[in-house]
C-alpha cells in the first residue's frame, strides 16, 4: 500500500467503513506510527465538525407562493397522467370486441361487393313487362312490353338448325 | 378519516396516511412542516437560492407521486431528503455534461494539491459558539467544488455509506473516498485560513 492509499484506508476506518481484521490490522498499524496517528486523529475532528453542520436554512419565499407551485404542479401532472392513461375497463371490453366485429363487417361488405351482377341491358321489367320462355322451345325467347309498344323475340340458331337449313338451301 | 380533520395538530404518520388517501390539505401540512429543511439540504448542494428552490418544490411534486412507495422506514422528512438530493445530483449531472472539467477536478485527478496539503490544526471548537463554528463550516462548504461538496453532504448529513454514494454519483468507491479525504482536507485548510484571519488562531 502507498501512502495515499493508507490515508484513505485510515479515513475508511474513522468512517467505520472498515470491519473485521482489516480493521483491527489497520488500527494496529496506527498504533505503531505517530503520523497515522496523527491523521486518525484530525480526520476524526474532522468528521465530528461537519457531521452536525448543516445550517437550518429558512425559505426565500412565502409559505402560500412556495405552496402554489407545488400544487399547481401535482394538479398539472394529474391531468398530464389522465389524458396519458391507457383506456378504462369498460372502454378496452368495447375495443375488445368492436375491433373483430368491424373486421368481420367489412370483409361481409366486401365480399358483397365483389359478386357478380347481372349484365345491363337497358331494360328494366316491371308490372307492364311481360318475358316468355319456351319450356319446349328453349331457343326461343320473347319479350313484350306495352308501355314501350315493343316485342322483341330472340332466336337461338343452333348448329343443327343452321345446317338444315345450309342443306336446304344448297339443294 | 374524521370529517374535519385537524392537521396542524395531526401526527406526521398520520398526516402521510392522509395524503396516501389523495388528501392534498395533510400534504400541504407536511410541505408547511419540513419545507424549510428540504430547501437547506438543496441548498447545501447547489449553493444556488433560485435553484435549491425550484429543485425542493419538485422533490415535494415527486413525493407526492411516490407516496405509496413510501413505507416509514425511515422518517418523512429523511425519505423527503433523499429525494431533493437526488434530484440535485440529477442537476448537477446535467451541469458537469454542459461544462468542461474543472481545475481543481483535474488536479483531484492528478493529485498534486491533494499530496502538499496538510490537514491544518484546526481546534476551533474552544473558540467559537456552535452557531458561529456552524456559519464558518458553511462558508468553506460554498467554497469547495460540487463533486466535494456533495461527497461531504452525503456522507456526513445523508450519512450514506461508501458503496451508496458511489451508485448515486455513478463513480467508484475509490473515486468517493479521494473526493471525501480531499474535501476534508480543503475544509480543514478552509476553516484554518478564517480562523487565523480573525486571530483566532496562530
Amino acid at each position: 500500500m502507498n501512502e495515499n492509499e493508507i490515508q484513505l484506508k485510515v479515513q475508511a476506518l474513522v468512517d467505520g467503513e472498515l470491519t473485521g481484521r482489516e480493521a483491527e490490522a489497520l488500527q494496529q498499524r496506527i498504533n505503531d506510527d505517530a503520523k497515522l496517528q496523527h491523521l486518525h486523529a484530525k480526520l476524526t475532528q474532522m468528521r465530528g465538525l461537519i457531521a452536525d453542520s448543516e445550517l437550518p436554512r429558512p425559505l426565500p419565499e412565502s409559505r402560500d407562493f412556495y405552496w402554489n407551485k407545488i400544487a399547481e404542479t401535482i394538479e398539472h401532472e394529474k391531468r398530464a397522467g389522465e389524458r396519458a392513461a391507457p383506456p378504462k375497463p369498460v372502454s378496452r371490453w368495447l375495443l375488445r370486441w368492436l375491433a373483430p366485429v368491424a373486421g368481420v363487417s367489412a370483409l361481409v361488405l366486401l365480399l358483397t361487393l365483389q359478386q357478380p351482377t347481372a349484365p345491363d341491358l337497358g331494360i328494366t321489367l316491371n308490372s307492364d313487362h311481360e318475358l316468355e320462355m319456351s319450356d319446349d322451345e328453349i331457343d326461343v325467347m320473347t319479350y313484350n312490353s306495352d308501355d314501350d309498344s315493343m316485342s322483341i323475340v330472340w332466336l337461338d340458331y343452333s348448329m343443327d338448325i343452321q345446317r338444315d337449313y345450309m342443306e336446304l338451301w344448297l339443294d | 378519516m374524521p370529517s374535519v380533520p385537524d392537521y396542524s395538530t395531526a401526527k406526521e404518520p398520520q398526516l402521510v396516511n392522509w395524503a396516501k388517501e389523495g388528501d392534498l390539505q395533510s400534504f400541504e401540512e407536511l410541505v408547511s412542516r419540513y419545507r424549510d429543511r428540504a430547501y437547506a439540504r438543496a441548498f447545501s448542494i447547489m449553493r444556488n437560492e433560485d435553484l435549491a428552490v425550484d429543485l425542493s418544490q419538485n422533490a415535494w411534486v415527486k413525493a407526492w407521486q411516490r407516496l405509496a412507495q413510501f413505507h416509514g422506514e425511515a422518517s418523512f422528512p429523511t425519505w423527503l431528503n433523499r429525494i431533493v438530493t437526488n434530484l440535485c445530483l440529477d442537476e448537477l449531472r446535467r451541469r458537469k455534461r454542459a461544462r468542461m472539467d474543472s481545475i481543481e477536478e483535474i488536479e483531484e485527478a492528478t493529485g498534486p494539491v491533494e499530496n502538499r496539503m496538510e490537514i491544518q490544526e484546526v481546534d476551533p471548537m474552544e473558540r467559537l459558539n456552535r452557531e458561529e463554528l456552524r456559519e464558518r463550516i458553511d462558508a468553506a462548504m460554498a467554497k469547495l467544488s460540487d463533486n466535494h461538496r456533495t461527497v461531504l453532504v452525503l456522507y456526513e448529513y445523508e450519512q450514506i455509506e461508501y458503496k451508496h454514494i458511489a451508485e448515486k454519483m455513478g463513480t467508484s468507491i475509490g473515486t468517493v473516498m479521494s473526493r471525501l479525504f480531499y474535501a476534508r482536507k480543503k475544509m480543514a485548510a478552509l476553516l484554518g485560513e478564517t480562523l487565523k484571519r480573525d486571530g483566532l488562531i496562530e
